[in-house]
């Protein structure tokens, strides 16, 4: 299993007799060696900065196993299970949008975004799990919270128009105590022009 | 039967009338640049020059292209986004033009016809990497529309260029004398702002204005800001083609007249195993040429010219407009 993505390859490997999976970010020779070493390091370090920090909140995430600086490689656990995407396709959808809601909460609970949480970012395993936390960031600020909704929100829309996800997610999702700011911002944010018009 | 269009650019600073045939043939393209003694632009400034410049024009497109104004079918001019004054001036010169010989009048989106003049270099379906003043989008056609995949969240590359260029007292336009300066190997250490796939630039002006201000040297100082600026939009756009799985990439705009610019493009595209298409320089400016071919392609496509074709709309964004030729 492989693939291919924009920031990096990500294959299933064996680490230390079990399966887990690797994450090499891709070289990109088009920027200055400096700039790429730079953006290399710094991305690495905040991905497993964030994993350590939420794998300690009690949030499921993968386990990180291992950080290699030189080779721009993170191993991670490696979970069996299906994508939300898929998940959401079958008739036990409004239990994952609110186990998603839940989660989305949890780790924004903890002072991070994460950055990209599409429905291809999380895996239904054992349990619902959130993976992919190249761009995620150390970040309390209500707009950039109701910027991940959004993120989530917009994907929703893209690739499963046919269920009515966006009510059952935000109420689930507003259980939480701090979330009466980030829907206030969402709303602000979905007001702008470039979202109405996206959308239209 | 080969069509003949004229097209009409004024959005900005240039004014621009091109000429060409159905087949792509271009036949004319002129253009004529305000520059401000000082400052930035000035709307009102610039469309004096642009109502002072489209006589000469129009004249010297039809002598170029040695041709009357009988044998243009089309009239095409870019109804926004832009300046006000700067569309209204163009509006009006291509609504006398049309209207005084008798020949169908279409607006059209500008951004749109950076993207559908890479068509011609030969793209069918690309990514188009748009760099120019106030423009800053990564933009691909999906369901019936042309979308912003990402964008600039705060100024244009080239306002932010521009700006720099001015604050260290290069005078306008900024683009081609940093390009000029720029000089490596060494790199300092300046803002690198990507989000997802959104992009921002001020704060990277304002970096590279302070480190010139410290003591580095302009050379020095330009080549980072370059470096900079130009693989943060690359990046964005190599997201853009991950996320939507298209294998070509297409530059315009302006700032896509750089040539360190373009040699990221050739390198990022190489690596992601996609083609690159790159415009000449002539067509990734503000030019009438790219109005002119748009305006065909949505006329000779199903798109039905409407009474707000008349209209210039300065918010005119890539996304409003309904894909109905392709």
């Amino acid at each position: 299993m492989i693939f291919r993505g924009a920031e990096a390859v990500v294959e299933k490997i064996e680490w230390q007799g079990s399966s887990a999976i690797s994450k090499v970010r891709n070289k990109r020779s088009y920027r200055h060696p400096d700039l790429e070493k730079r953006l290399v390091t710094e991305r690495l370090r905040s991905e497993s900065r964030v994993i350590e920090r939420l794998l300690s909140g009690g949030v499921l995430v993968p386990a990180l196993y291992e950080v290699n600086v030189e080779k721009s490689q993170i191993i991670m656990e490696f979970l069996e299970g299906i994508t939300l995407e898929k998940g959401l396709r079958t008739g036990e959808y409004k239990k994952y949008l609110v186990s998603t809601a839940k989660l989305l909460s949890q780790i924004h609970s903890l002072g991070i975004v994460h950055g990209d949480p599409t429905t291809s970012n999380f895996v239904i395993s054992d349990d619902l799990y959130a993976i992919d936390f190249g761009l995620s960031t150390f970040n309390d600020d209500a707009e950039s919270r109701a910027s991940d909704l959004r993120v989530f929100l917009e994907s929703l829309e893209a690739h499963h128009s046919e269920i009515l996800g966006r009510e059952i997610f935000l109420e689930a999702y507003s259980v939480w105590n701090s979330s009466k700011e980030v829907l206030e911002a969402l709303e602000v944010l979905e007001l702008r022009g470039r979202y109405n018009l996206m959308r239209g | 039967m080969s069509e003949i269009v004229i097209g009409i650019e004024s959005t900005a600073h240039t004014a621009g009338v091109g000429i060409i045939t159905s087949e792509g043939k271009i036949l004319s393209n002129q253009r004529s640049m305000y520059i401000p003694k000082e400052g930035g632009i000035h709307p009102r400034e610039a469309a004096r020059h642009h109502s002072d410049k489209f006589p000469i024009l129009f004249e010297n497109a039809f002598e170029d292209a040695n041709l009357t104004p009988s044998d243009i079918n089309l009239v095409s001019y870019a109804r926004g986004p832009g300046l006000g004054p700067c569309l209204r001036t163009g509006a009006t010169a291509a609504r006398a033009f049309a209207y005084t010989n008798n020949i169908p009048l279409i607006g059209v989106n500008h951004c749109v016809a950076h993207l559908e003049i890479g068509l011609l270099e030969g793209a069918t379906d690309p990514v188009l990497l748009y760099l120019s003043g106030a423009n800053t989008q990564v933009i691909a056609y999906a369901s019936e529309k042309y979308r912003v995949f990402g964008e600039t969240i705060d100024i244009g590359i080239g306002n932010g260029l521009d700006k720099f260029a001015r604050e260290a007292g290069m005078g306008f336009p900024g683009g081609p004398k940093i390009e000029k300066l720029a000089q490596g190997p060494d790199l300092l250490d300046l803002p690198y702002s990507v989000k997802g796939m959104d992009m921002a630039f001020s704060g990277l002006m304002t970096a590279a204005k302070s480190k010139l201000d410290s003591g580095h040297s302009i050379e020095t100082v330009t080549y980072s800001l370059q470096e900079n600026a130009f693989a943060m939009s690359c990046e964005v756009a190599e997201r853009a083609l991950a996320h939507t799985g298209k294998t070509e990439l297409v530059l315009g705009g302006g700032v896509a007249c750089n040539e360190r610019l373009r040699e990221m493009a050739t390198i990022m595209a190489e690596e992601r195993g996609v083609k690159c298409f790159i415009p000449s320089k002539d067509l990734c400016v503000d030019n009438g040429v790219m109005i002119g071919w748009l305006g065909y392609q949505m006329v000779n496509g199903s798109y039905q010219i409407t009474e707000e074709d008349n209209r210039v709309h300065q918010k005119y964004r890539t996304d409003m407009v309904e894909v109905t030729w392709r």
